[in-house]
């Protein structure tokens, strides 16, 4: 037992022994609290569980990985101007700083029931509250021949951060001179609005450099560029004149992997030499299999007061996984302050207050247009009591006007906080 | 443990009166809930509590008092004073909202 924690279970001794009725506040040192998943919901949940209750309530984060790392900046790898490395963090500091017990582990089963949670190693654990912040699953078979092509290294996703990641840059370095990049877009909602598009700029901005007569073509599944568009698309002509092949309303059907070609619904098929598809994306496997995704079968609806899921109670859930508020982005930032609401919530209803009836999120999201400079889009995010949702607040918000080396600075600059805020 | 326990336990009681620990502790504790997980927003480019990243990149907050920082927001809020995101933000925000936020996170003199 750590300082803090020996402070915080003295301070409810104490109001046991003051006689005071306060069973509801004895009850926060008291639950267990469990955290599954440590992305930016999670692992902020996590922590600020601690911070927000001064360090007593008793917090598990369960993530298999031994190290955090950011799919925000993780383009710059593909781009080849940033290090894996750059982005990656210790999941340590979670334990020496702030006292969270940490369990390298996934989660094979969650009994809302019971409250229990099983592992894939064997071990059960019991919940008084839980916090699920899964991330997305990728849906591989929505595209046929996909999961095999992708499993053989012949397409990669590199939407999750990680090996994939390294995997693409090396791809676009070793393609033949004068080759096509091919990124697919599937329809929104997906992880990341913008990141597909800041993807192209970064796989142009090396193609420029080392393979001038290289080419990107985005295959987007949607209407239209899903976020800032103009500012893409001014990037590309200006920065990238003819390497950039935009194709909206073009949906991917299927993979043909043996002759690199891809099968789209309705327009002629496409060869390229490097193939990077992003299938359709549903929130994490374990929300799926825990009966949480009760929006069409791929999002996990939550009460946006405390982030409770709508389908189980004291299961909270968090970040990319639930179905969004209206013009809500699926981003780190936003997993971040989702964590926040829900961690003290959590700590409200353990100390018997009224849960928190106004809470606010706010969002901020940079895009490198090149190695160098950026461009973002900011929204906040008001609780309307009466919908029962968040709403964005008419005239806040907004874009850059235009890329800037200023914003490339601010924009590493929010990385190594949030990072900090999150994990530190 | 048991014995570890004893001796906060004795100095903190010999130091409130048992009827102190009482609603109106809880309430104000509560109030401050919200008020550090409003403050909270700010968390994700100004550092947890307000402590950014020393030479990250960031503008860092935690050298403006509470007065500074609420003129500060303020300015941002009604177009006196550029910037890239925050005037962008703190238009989202109610001028109560910004109040709670600047007493939160500013410096204290």
């Amino acid at each position: 037992m750590d300082r803090r924690h020996f402070m915080g279970q003295s301070a409810a001794v104490l109001g046991l022994l003051a006689g005071l009725s306060t069973q509801a506040r004895a009850n926060l040192p008291k639950a267990e609290i469990l955290v599954i998943g440590g992305g930016y919901g999670g692992a902020t949940a996590a922590k600020y569980l601690r911070l927000f209750s001064n360090n007593t309530a008793r917090v598990t984060l369960i993530e298999p990985n031994t190290a955090f790392v950011s799919c925000p900046m993780s383009n710059l790898v593909i781009g080849g101007s940033r290090s894996l490395a750059e982005m990656t963090s210790p999941y340590d500091t979670l334990s020496k700083r702030h006292g969270i017990k940490i369990i390298q582990d996934s989660v094979s089963n969650i009994d809302a029931e019971k409250k229990m949670v099983k592992l894939a190693s064997g071990k059960t654990l019991r919940y008084d509250k839980l916090v699920v912040s899964p991330g997305i699953s990728l849906n591989m078979n929505s595209i046929e021949g996909l999961a095999q092509a992708n499993k053989d290294g012949v397409t990669l996703q590199a939407w999750k951060a990680g090996p994939e990641t390294v995997a693409l840059h090396k791809q676009i370095a070793a393609m033949r001179e004068g080759g096509t990049f091919a990124l697919t877009i599937p329809e929104a909602p997906y992880r990341c609005p913008p990141g597909p598009y800041e993807r192209a700029c970064q796989v142009a901005n090396y193609l420029k450099q080392h393979n001038p007569r290289g080419k990107v073509l985005v295959l987007d599944a949607n209407q239209d560029i899903v976020s800032k568009g103009a500012l893409f698309k001014k990037a590309w002509a200006e920065q990238y004149p003819g390497m950039i092949e935009y194709r909206p309303k073009s949906n991917v059907i299927g993979v043909d992997a043996k002759n690199k070609t891809l099968k789209l619904e309705v327009e002629d098929d496409v060869k390229a030499d490097v193939l990077n598809v992003l299938p359709q994306m549903a929130a994490g496997e374990i929300a799926i299999k825990a009966g949480l995704a009760n929006s069409n079968a791929r999002w996990v609806n939550v009460n946006f007061l405390n982030f409770e899921s709508t389908a189980r109670k004291d299961i909270h859930v968090l970040g990319d996984a639930i179905q969004i508020a209206p013009l809500m982005p699926k981003s780190g930032h936003m997993a971040n302050q989702h964590a926040k609401v829900a961690a003290a919530a959590i700590v409200a209803e353990l100390s018997g207050w009224e849960v928190n009836p106004a809470p606010v999120l706010t969002n901020t999201c940079y895009s490198f247009v090149n190695d160098r400079e950026v461009v973002h889009v900011a929204s906040v995010h008001q609780y309307n009591a009466a919908e029962k949702t968040f709403k964005t607040v008419p005239g806040s918000g907004g874009l850059s006007p235009a890329p800037s080396i200023l914003e490339g600075i601010y924009a590493w600059g929010w990385a190594r906080n949030i990072w900090a805020d999150s994990l530190g | 443990m048991q014995v570890k326990y004893l001796k906060p336990i004795l100095v903190a009681s010999a130091m409130v009166g048992l009827s102190q620990w009482s609603g109106l502790s809880m309430a104000q504790t509560a109030d401050q809930l919200y008020k550090r997980s409003l403050s909270a927003t700010c968390a994700n480019c100004h550092g947890t509590d307000g402590k950014g990243v020393v030479d990250g990149g960031m503008p860092l907050i935690n050298n403006l008092t509470s007065e500074q920082m609420l003129a500060k927001l303020k300015a941002y809020k009604s177009g006196a004073l550029e910037g890239t995101i925050m005037p962008q933000l703190a238009k989202g925000y109610t001028d109560e909202q910004l109040t709670t936020i600047a007493n939160q996170l500013g410096k204290k003199q």
